[in-house]
C-alpha cells in the first residue's frame, strides 16, 4: 500500500473514532467546567471518564498530527523545514497525550 | 520525483468566497483551534496535580465571563468539526458531490454547528 494511502486511511479511521468521543468530551465538560477540585478530580479518577478521557486525547492528537502535517504539506516548499515541522509535530502529539494520561493515573493515587 | 518543484496550494486571497470555500477554510482554522483548546485542557487536567489551592485560580477563570465564553465557543468548534467531518466521510464514501447536494450540506453544517453548540452546552448543563 502507498504510504500516501495508508496515511489517508489512518486520517479517516480516526476522525470517524473521534467523533463520538468528541460527543462525548465536550457534554461532560459543559457539566465539570464550573465545578470544583473535588469533583472535577473524581471526573478524570473514576471510570470510564478515566479511559475514555485517556483515549480521546491519544486519538485526537494523533488525528491532529495527520491532518496538521497536510496543512505543512500545502504550504511550506522547503523540505528540510517541512521535516523538521513534522518531526516537531509528532513529538508534540507523542508527549502532551502521555504526560497527561501519567498525570491522570498519578492523580488517582 | 523531485518533491521541491511541487506547487503550494493557493492562498487564502486567491478563492472566490463562496460556501464550499468558506467551510474548507473554516475547517482548517477550527482544526487548529481544537488541537489548542484540547493542549490546554490536557495543561489542565495536569494542573489537578497541584491541589486544591492552585486550581482555585483556574476555577475563578472558567467561572468567568470570558471562561465561559470560552467554553461555548470550544462547544461550536467541536461541533462544527463533528458535522464538517461526518460531511467529508459521507464525501469519502462517494456521495454528496453533486454542486447543489454540496451547497446544501454545506449550509447544514454550518447552521447546524450553532444548534448543536447550544444543545451540547444545554444538555451539558442539564437544563434539558
Amino acid at each position: 500500500m502507498h504510504k500516501s494511502t495508508k496515511k489517508w486511511l489512518f486520517t479517516k479511521f480516526s476522525s470517524l473514532i473521534l467523533i463520538p468521543f468528541m460527543v462525548w468530551f465536550i457534554l461532560n465538560f459543559v457539566s465539570i467546567y464550573e465545578k470544583n477540585y473535588t469533583e472535577v478530580t473524581l471526573f478524570f479518577i473514576q471510570q470510564p471518564s478515566k479511559i475514555l478521557f485517556s483515549m480521546f486525547i491519544v486519538i485526537a492528537f494523533f488525528f491532529s498530527a495527520l491532518t496538521i502535517s497536510e496543512i505543512f504539506e500545502d504550504y511550506i516548499r522547503d523540505e528540510k523545514i517541512k521535516n523538521v515541522a513534522n518531526k516537531l509535530l509528532n513529538i508534540f502529539a507523542i508527549i502532551i497525550p502521555l504526560i497527561t494520561i501519567l498525570g491522570i493515573f498519578n492523580l488517582s493515587q | 520525483m523531485k518533491h521541491n518543484n511541487n506547487p503550494l496550494s493557493p492562498h487564502l486571497q486567491i478563492y472566490k468566497w463562496q460556501i464550499s470555500s468558506l467551510l474548507s477554510i473554516t475547517h482548517r482554522i477550527v482544526g487548529m483551534i481544537n488541537t489548542l483548546a484540547i493542549t490546554l485542557i490536557c495543561f489542565w487536567t495536569l494542573f489537578l496535580l497541584l491541589g486544591e489551592n492552585n486550581y482555585e485560580i483556574i476555577k475563578i477563570f472558567l467561572q468567568s465571563f470570558f471562561g465561559k465564553f470560552i467554553v461555548i465557543s470550544l462547544c461550536w468548534t467541536f461541533s462544527f468539526q463533528i458535522l464538517n467531518e461526518i460531511r467529508h466521510l459521507i464525501w469519502d464514501l462517494g456521495y454528496g458531490f453533486d454542486l447543489k447536494v454540496s451547497k446544501i450540506t454545506g449550509i447544514i453544517a454550518l447552521v447546524g454547528s450553532f444548534v448543536f453548540a447550544i444543545l451540547f452546552y444545554l444538555i451539558g448543563k442539564n437544563i434539558f
